[in-house]
This record gives C-alpha cells, structure tokens and sequence, in this order.
C-alpha cells in the first residue's frame, strides 16, 4: 500500500455484502491496527417501498403485504396490523383468536431466538453450538407448520380475528416440542454462561450501561440485557398479554453474555406461556365482521417483535385503503447501539456486537 | 539410490502425486469429522478433490495494484514448501526419502513457508480484508512457531539428535507422549494453529474478513494454497505421531496414528470458539512457551541424571 504523509484512516468496509451480514448494509469500520476507531453505517439497502405500495391496496391486501416486511417476525408485523385497524375500525377480535394470535407471537419468538443464538454463535466462531441450535429449531418451525401450514408467513391473521384453530391434536404436538426445547435451552443456557472459550469472547465484551441504553432509546431483548425493564407485552398489554403475562427478563450486566442469557431465558419463559394459553385456550369464535371500509381516523398500535418494541401508525379516511401506514422496527431503536459500542474494540468482536442487537435490515428498510 | 526412483519418489510416490491425494483425503476426514461432531451431514468423500479440480479449471484473477509475478509465484512456492518437507518426513511408514544431520530444522521452516506465502499474498494486494488477514497470520505465526518448534525439539533431545529419521527409530515403540505430555500437547495445538483449524482461524474468520489473506485468490492460486495446506497437515500429523505416539514403523501404524491424533484435533475445534488474535497471541505466550520450557528443563534434568547413573 502507498504510504502517504498524510496520515491517511485505514478503514474497512463490511457490506452490503460481506459473509457476516445476512441481509444488506454497510458499515465502515476505520481501524488502528485491531482496534475499531470509528464506525458509521448506512441502510437502506432493501427498501421495498412497502408503506407507499400499501396505499394502493385495501385494508385486507395489506396483511399479507405487511407480512412479508420481515421473514422472521411476519406474524408480530401483521398482529400489530390487525390490532391497529380492528382499533380503527372499533372492532374486537374474539377471546380464542386473541389467545391463537399470541401463541403463534410466542412460537414466533421461540423460532426467531432460536435463529438468533444458532447466528450469533456462528459470529463468534462457535460454529457447534450453530449447527445445534439450528437443529432444534426445527421442531418449533415444524409446530408451526402443523398449526398454521406455513413454515415462514404463517398467514394466521385476518382482520377481526385469525383463521386457524388449536386442535387437541396439534396442542399435544406442542407440548411434546416443547419439553424438547426446553431441555436443549437449559443446555444452551449452561453452555453460554459457563463454557470458557466462548466466554472469552462474549464475558464483558461490548458493555452498554443502563444509562447509555436509556439514551439510546434500544428496545427489546438488547434493552432487557442492560437492566432497561422495557416491555410492550406488560406496559401496553395486547391481544391476550393482559390474560397470559409474561416475566420480564432482565440482566444488569449488559455485555454480551447477558443478551444471550436473557434471551434464552425469555425462550424458557415463552415456552411457559405457550403451555399456559393451550391450557387455558378460551372458546368460542374465531373471527367477527369486519366493515370494508375503516372508519376515517388514526391510530398507533404497539407490539414486542422477538427484537424489540415494534411500532405501527394507521391512518384512515373512511374507505377501502389506508391514507398512510408507517412501520418502525426494532433494529433501527438497536442500531445506533452497534455504531457507538464498536467504537475501542477489536476488530473480531465487531460482527458480534452487531449480531448482539438481532439485527433485521429487511425489516428495518421495508 | 537411482535416479530414477529418487524422480519417482519426488513426483509420485510417497511425495508428489501421492502426497497431494493423500492431503485432500485428509482434508476430507477433518471435515467429515467435524460435521458428525456437529450432527451434519458433511462433505462427499470426493469433494475436496472436486473443489480442487474445479478451481484449477477456473479463471485466475489477478486484481489491481498486484504485483503479478508474486501474485502467481506465492502459491507454487507455499506448495513447494510443503512439498519438499514432506521428503525428510517417514510418511505411510516408509523411511524418510531424505535424511540428513538437522533436517528437522529445515523441515520445520519448510512448513511454515506456506504461512509465511500467505502473508506476503495477503500484504502483495491491496484489499483491506486481505491486509488484516495476512497481519493476524503473520502475527499468530510468530506466536504459535516458538512454542511449536521447542515442542518438536523435546523428542530430539531424547534422543540425542537433529535428524528425523534418528528420532523417529528413538522414539519408535516409546510413547514419549506419556513422559513429555506438555510436549505433546502444544505440538498438537501448535499444528492446529498452523493449519489455521477453529479456534486458530482469526486469520481467516469469514464473519469479520471475509477470506483474509486469500480473499482475492481465485481459481490456480487457491486451489495451489488449499493442496499446500492439505499436504502440510499429512506432514504435520505425520510428525507428531512419529515423535509422541511411538512411531510410525508401518503404514497401518501411521494410519492408524495420524487418524487418532485427527480425531483430537476435530474435536478441540468442535468444542472451541474462534480465539481473537490478541488471545491466540496470549496464550501462545503466556501458557503455551512456558509450559513447553518448563517441559524442556525436565527433560534435561532427567536426561542428565540417568546419564550420571549410566556412568555411575
């Protein structure tokens, strides 16, 4: 390389497409020697324009539309959809489909947390604990698939209720997954709390303080991690949370370690609550009518996606099609997280602190 | 010896052709290894071969800003290193097809010309993931290669020579591995960090610089590389299980051998989390030449008074 009398910043620029982004953006790392000195990022790579394309479309093609912002967390984006119009359109979805709603989001969550340790163990080269993690994410994608049909847009909702019911059937099906899952996360959780060499790379690596991710404004798990107590399905109880709540997981210590142990320990705490609303599945209909046309007015309808606090704005003007949908995800809350942590450590720990956030760039960008 | 079978043994049998072929099927058992432990599948027993033969039938590019005659050179050069030590090496149970006094020296410096190519390939181009690359193998080189070379040296001490063949007949039925455990163990972990195998990967961690050193090889360059490092893990096994595991007298004993010591070396990967570079370096320094030196002053000490007792 030239040298030049300027001192000119070796930087290094990771994405759109690099082996340690799953998804499209671009970060760039400037560096001396190992150690990351600064740190931008750009997004916008997948951007669909979805929120445009969903003023051509009436209220009903929007489900499906908004479905398909996130591959992971479809069927978070399309309740939080749902529940914002039906609350337009001063509809109430019936007490069974409330229930099926909120155990496909904690099925949803179990599948996407899954995901999630299988990526970030492959960040930190712990390609073992990948592998694993990933077979047995199998049986909750397999649940999903007998209950709803679908491995990936489970396509559960409609507006004013869902279009899939628990049989005894399937319901046994899920405990039996379920006792499985549960025995493999105690494992996992013992794993990523006492095994050395991945402690080494997780233990006190990329802190953020309670004060900084207050600051921050970071939602969901990440928040959780730092002590923050942030969760939508207990502040803002929505479908059937206010009958079914959930524990909020917290960890003070914010590293690393602490993402991963709050996020298996919510994994423990959704199987409890999907053993919890089978028991207590309430009966009765499925759906209610739904006007074609939403009355004219506006709304904001607030969901917990496996990642975070997950933001919908509706507006009405008494037709068939919305004026004006706007999504906000949870990744760009986590984001400026990534840029600020990286900032002082190595290199090797960069991938990881962005995996640390469970990034969604699709999702992010719509 | 002839000429002729000296060509023969250069180009075909037990080095060369041979060699080449027995390295991918190493390469081939590391992997298949490693994806039971993972509960996968695995490769093909064909596929390093098929990747090999793929990539030589590919166009080689040579990017901007190169300078070409070392972008072409460093691959023949790091296969040519491996492949000339393998000659003073007793691979599949025969006798080192050259020997002379310190050829263990020469041996062991041979090996790491493969890193030392990769280094220089990775600094010879001007992609940032490359420069990284060959800065963390240059750097885990010069931690893991002290260690490394005093581990092989315990056995020469033993046995009172420099020269291959003379330690392998010492060590022959003596499992030096229960009197120099230590010695054993950074060789083996030395020889992983060397074959840059999980957690010794830093230098080509994909998550964070895609391929290092070698990110811009393609084609020729990258499949010369991946044959040098299969090549050097055949020599590199074969080594250790002549030196710790009491020899390797015949070709079942080396099979036999070099599979166990495989064995260990994939499960250390499958349990481990890839080491940051600061790390593979600390304890390279910290725990692996110390441990090693303390092993050698053992060693000394014992020799020495088991030769007062001779002479006594």
């Amino acid at each position: 390389m030239q040298t030049d009398t300027q001192r000119e910043r070796f930087t290094i620029p990771i994405g759109p497409q690099h082996p340690a982004l799953k998804e499209p953006g671009h970060f760039r790392f400037s560096v001396d020697g190992e150690i990351v000195t600064g740190a931008t990022v750009r997004l916008g790579y997948a951007h669909r324009g979805l929120e445009k394309l969903a003023e051509k479309q009436n209220w009903v093609q929007n489900i499906y539309l908004f479905e398909r912002v996130c591959g992971i967390c479809s069927h978070t984006h399309a309740t939080a959809y749902c529940l914002g119009v039906e609350r337009l359109a001063g509809v109430i979805a019936p007490p069974r489909a409330q229930a099926i709603r909120t155990l496909v989001c904690e099925l949803e969550r179990i599948h996407s947390h899954l995901l999630w340790l299988g990526v970030s163990a492959h960040e930190a080269g712990f390609d073992t604990l990948f592998m694993y993690s990933w077979r047995d994410r199998e049986t909750v994608m397999d649940l999903l698939e007998a209950l709803t049909g679908n491995r990936v847009n489970y396509s559960v909702n409609v507006l004013g209720g869902v279009k899939v019911d628990v049989t005894e059937e399937i319901a046994q099906a899920i405990y039996k997954g379920l006792d499985f899952l549960e025995e493999r996360t105690h494992h996992y959780l013992q794993v990523v709390s006492s095994d050395a060499s991945f402690l080494q790379r997780a233990r006190g690596v990329g802190v953020m303080t309670r004060q900084q991710a207050e600051v921050m404004g970071v939602v969901g798990p990440t928040a959780r991690a730092s002590g923050v107590t942030r969760d939508i399905r207990i502040e803002a109880p929505y479908a059937a949370y206010a009958d079914f709540p959930p524990q909020v997981i917290v960890d003070e210590r914010g590293d690393l370690e602490a993402r991963f142990v709050v996020r298996l320990k919510e994994l423990l705490e959704s199987y409890r609550l999907v053993r919890e609303i089978l028991a207590r599945l309430p009966e009765g209909e499925l759906t209610v009518r739904m006007p074609r046309r939403i009355k004219s007015g506006e709304t904001v309808s607030r969901v917990e996606a496996p990642r975070g606090e997950l933001f919908y704005f509706l507006k009405s003007n008494g037709t068939d099609t919305p004026v004006r949908v706007h999504a906000r995800t949870p990744t760009i809350c986590n984001m400026t997280s990534v840029v600020r942590l990286a900032v002082g450590h190595q290199l090797a720990d960069v991938p990881l602190i962005l995996a640390g956030i469970d990034p969604c760039f699709s999702c992010n960008d719509r | 010896m002839s000429t002729v079978t000296s060509i023969a043994a250069l180009l075909l049998f037990p080095s060369g052709l041979f060699l080449l072929l027995s390295g991918l099927a190493y390469e081939w058992a590391d992997r298949k290894l490693l994806a039971q432990f993972q509960n996968r599948v695995g490769p093909r027993w064909f596929q390093p071969l098929a990747d090999v033969v793929k990539l030589l039938a590919k166009e080689e590019v040579a990017p901007d800003g190169v300078n070409g005659r070392l972008f072409v050179a460093l691959p023949i050069i790091a296969l040519a290193g491996a492949l000339t030590a393998a000659l003073y090496v007793p691979l599949f149970g025969l006798a080192p097809a050259f020997s002379f006094p310190g050829d263990l020296i020469v041996t062991l410096y041979l090996l790491s010309m493969l890193t030392l190519c990769m280094g220089i390939a990775g600094a010879n181009t001007l992609d940032r993931f490359s420069l990284v690359g060959a800065t963390r193998a240059l750097t885990q080189l010069f931690s893991y290669e002290a260690p490394f070379l005093l581990a092989l040296l315990g056995p020469a001490l033993v046995a009172e020579s420099w020269q291959i063949s003379e330690i392998a007949a010492y060590a022959n039925g003596r499992y030096l591995l229960l009197t120099q455990p230590i010695g054993f163990l950074v060789a083996i972990i030395g020889l992983m960090g060397k074959l840059e195998l999980p957690p010794f990967d830093a230098p080509e961690a994909e998550t964070e610089i895609v391929a290092g050193a070698l990110t811009e090889y393609s084609g020729r360059g990258l499949a010369l590389f991946r044959l040098g490092k299969g090549v050097e893990m055949v020599v590199g096994l074969t080594l250790v299980a002549a030196f710790y595991l009491g020899g390797v007298a015949n070709p079942f004993a080396f099979l036999l051998k070099t599979l166990v010591l495989l064995l260990v070396m994939v499960v250390m990967q499958a349990l481990m989390t890839r080491l940051r570079i600061d790390q593979t370096v600390g304890m390279w320094w910290r725990y692996g030449a110390l441990l090693v030196l303390a092993q050698w002053l053992i060693t000394i000490l014992f020799h020495a008074i088991s030769q007062v007792h001779l002479m006594g």
